[in-house]
């Protein structure tokens, strides 16, 4: 039991060190990347600029800044590409070499996603704070909510990593998943509060928006991060981003062993 | 006369390869519209919640998305393939067989891939345009709808320039498909009116990145709001982005190594 323990923590350190390299590696990659995510501060300007009469709906100037580089900040720290490469390893044949591997190709992506993240807090942290240095000040949210805002942004990872699995083993069948990883994109982009706070959407849909699982990848811990989640609101979203993150872990692993099963290891 | 007759082989030779997959005709180019349209929400929250977005209306937001959405279907179907088949000519060293054909090598990189399905989207905009026109009840004249072509095109040419700068930003340093979809976000932005921006950022996506020059502009062209003159400096930026990318692309060929990497 403690040998295999070992073992699994020794094939675990190698594969961050293979992954840290190759992140270093394609560091103009790394740098684009970075780049698409910090869109969320052109919505910014934006939003700040239609601010500056007077606040719209519970927004005002400040507070669309603190929203924003907190969604580009949490966007950095739960990212995830798992689709895109799985999907091209399910089609060229390349999980192959994956399948044969000592350990799960599933845990190999994850601690992948993990290593570049060190890389991708220098690139973005600097940006975050010279933004909010320039445009002054975020509240940073008290000790007893950062322990809560940590639990958060596991649970949104998780949820973007489960997401992406879970479309990702669909080209097992279809050879070709990236489309309808570009429709959940969409409709990412316009319900999980990186293009506008969903709080802002008319009464009524915005409650059912909050319910969805975009809202909890990303609007929930930056209204967190920004302290305007509080008291029984944290627990119930937390309790929601569990309950998305069950059902994207159970859809994956389901796929997952099924498409294994039905893998034909040629490539298309 | 030659070159009309290439790239209509070439586009045709890539709607057949397309064809093969008609499940993609029907769900790439329908979802694409859907995304164009759904992608007017934030735009709707602002006028929901000010009236008006900078003197914007909600038919002549309506217009600006249309006009979004074809630039967008422009992008997907015709400029995004081309590039993502390039960069890959590149990556592999193939290129050369593309260089190495009695024809100009910019012109065989263009047009090299296809997806016609994303044309929908074209249409579909171009159907929300006349939509928010009519629904605004806006009187089009005549000066309008030619200075709203005008912009139009220069907003295509500005497009292509730029993609042509990607391109040549390939040879430089590998592994920039990425760039395609940086490009692809960017773009997002030209749902906006052009005044909503702050000052340093008008500039920087009307002169640099011309996401303006492709959407909010030919929009306001067709509303009636855009003088001659903003017009002519309009093509201008268009036109100087071309020669300047023609130029990055000679350069860049001459020094293309043609070795895989």
């Amino acid at each position: 039991m403690f040998q295999r323990a070992g073992h699994l923590t020794r094939v675990m350190a190698a594969v961050w060190r293979i992954s840290l390299a190759e992140a270093i590696a394609y560091r103009v990659s790394m740098l684009m990347w970075v780049l698409t995510t910090t869109f969320p501060l052109v919505s910014l300007s934006l939003w700040s600029g239609l601010a500056a009469s007077g606040p719209i709906g519970d927004y005002a100037r400040p507070d669309f800044v603190a929203y924003f580089v907190a969604a580009f900040l949490v966007r950095q720290f739960t990212a995830s590409w798992v689709v895109w490469e799985l999907s091209a390893q399910i089609r060229s044949g390349d999980l192959n070499t994956l399948l044969m591997r000592p350990m799960s190709p599933m845990l190999y992506h994850a601690i992948q996603n993990l290593a570049a993240l060190p890389i991708r807090c220098a690139l973005a942290l600097p940006i975050g704070v010279l933004v909010l240095t320039l445009t002054g000040g975020l509240g940073w949210p008290s000790p007893g909510s950062l322990l809560a805002l940590g639990l958060s942004l596991t649970l949104a990872w998780l949820l973007n990593l489960g997401v992406h699995v879970t479309i990702g083993c669909v080209a097992f069948w279809v050879t070709e998943s990236t489309a309808l990883f570009e429709v959940w994109l969409g409709l990412y982009l316009v319900l999980s509060g990186a293009a506008v706070p969903t709080s802002l959407y008319p009464a009524g849909l915005a409650e059912v928006i909050r319910a969805l699982p975009f809202h909890a990848s990303l609007g929930f811990p930056v209204e967190l991060a920004i302290g305007r989640a509080t008291g029984a609101a944290v627990t119930h979203g937390l309790l929601l981003q569990a309950l998305w993150v069950a059902v994207f872990g159970a859809l994956a692993t389901v796929l997952w062993r099924r498409g294994v099963r039905a893998y034909e290891g040629v490539g298309a | 006369m030659f070159y009309l007759r290439l790239v209509r082989a070439q586009l045709e030779m890539s709607t057949l390869t397309a064809l093969q997959y008609r499940l993609g005709f029907w769900t790439e180019g329908l979802l694409g519209l859907l995304w164009s349209v759904i992608g007017i929400a934030p735009l709707f929250v602002a006028v929901e919640h000010l009236g008006a977005v900078e003197g914007w209306g909600r038919w002549e937001l309506v217009v600006l998305t249309g006009c979004f959405t074809v630039l967008s279907g422009t992008f997907t179907a015709l400029l995004q393939p081309a590039l993502r088949a390039s960069m890959t000519h590149i990556l592999k060293g193939t290129l050369d067989y593309v260089l190495l054909r009695p024809a100009d090598g910019l012109v065989l990189c263009l047009t090299c891939a296809f997806q016609p399905w994303h044309l929908v989207e074209v249409v579909g905009g171009l159907a929300l345009v006349i939509a928010g026109l009519w629904l605004g009840e806006v009187e089009v004249t005549a000066a309008g709808l030619a200075a709203g072509l005008a912009t139009g095109v220069a907003g295509v040419v500005a497009l292509y320039a730029f993609g042509v700068l990607v391109l040549c930003a390939s040879f430089q340093a590998l592994q920039l498909q990425a760039l395609t979809h940086v490009m692809e976000a960017l773009m997002d932005f030209g749902r906006w009116p052009a005044q909503v921006f702050p000052p340093l950022l008008r500039v920087l996506f009307t002169f640099v990145v011309p996401l303006l020059v492709m959407t909010s502009y030919p929009a306001e062209a067709l509303l009636g709001r855009l003088s001659w003159g903003t017009v002519a400096q309009l093509a201008a930026v268009s036109a100087t982005l071309l020669v300047v990318a023609r130029l990055a692309w000679v350069r860049s060929v001459r020094g293309y190594t043609s070795a895989s990497s």
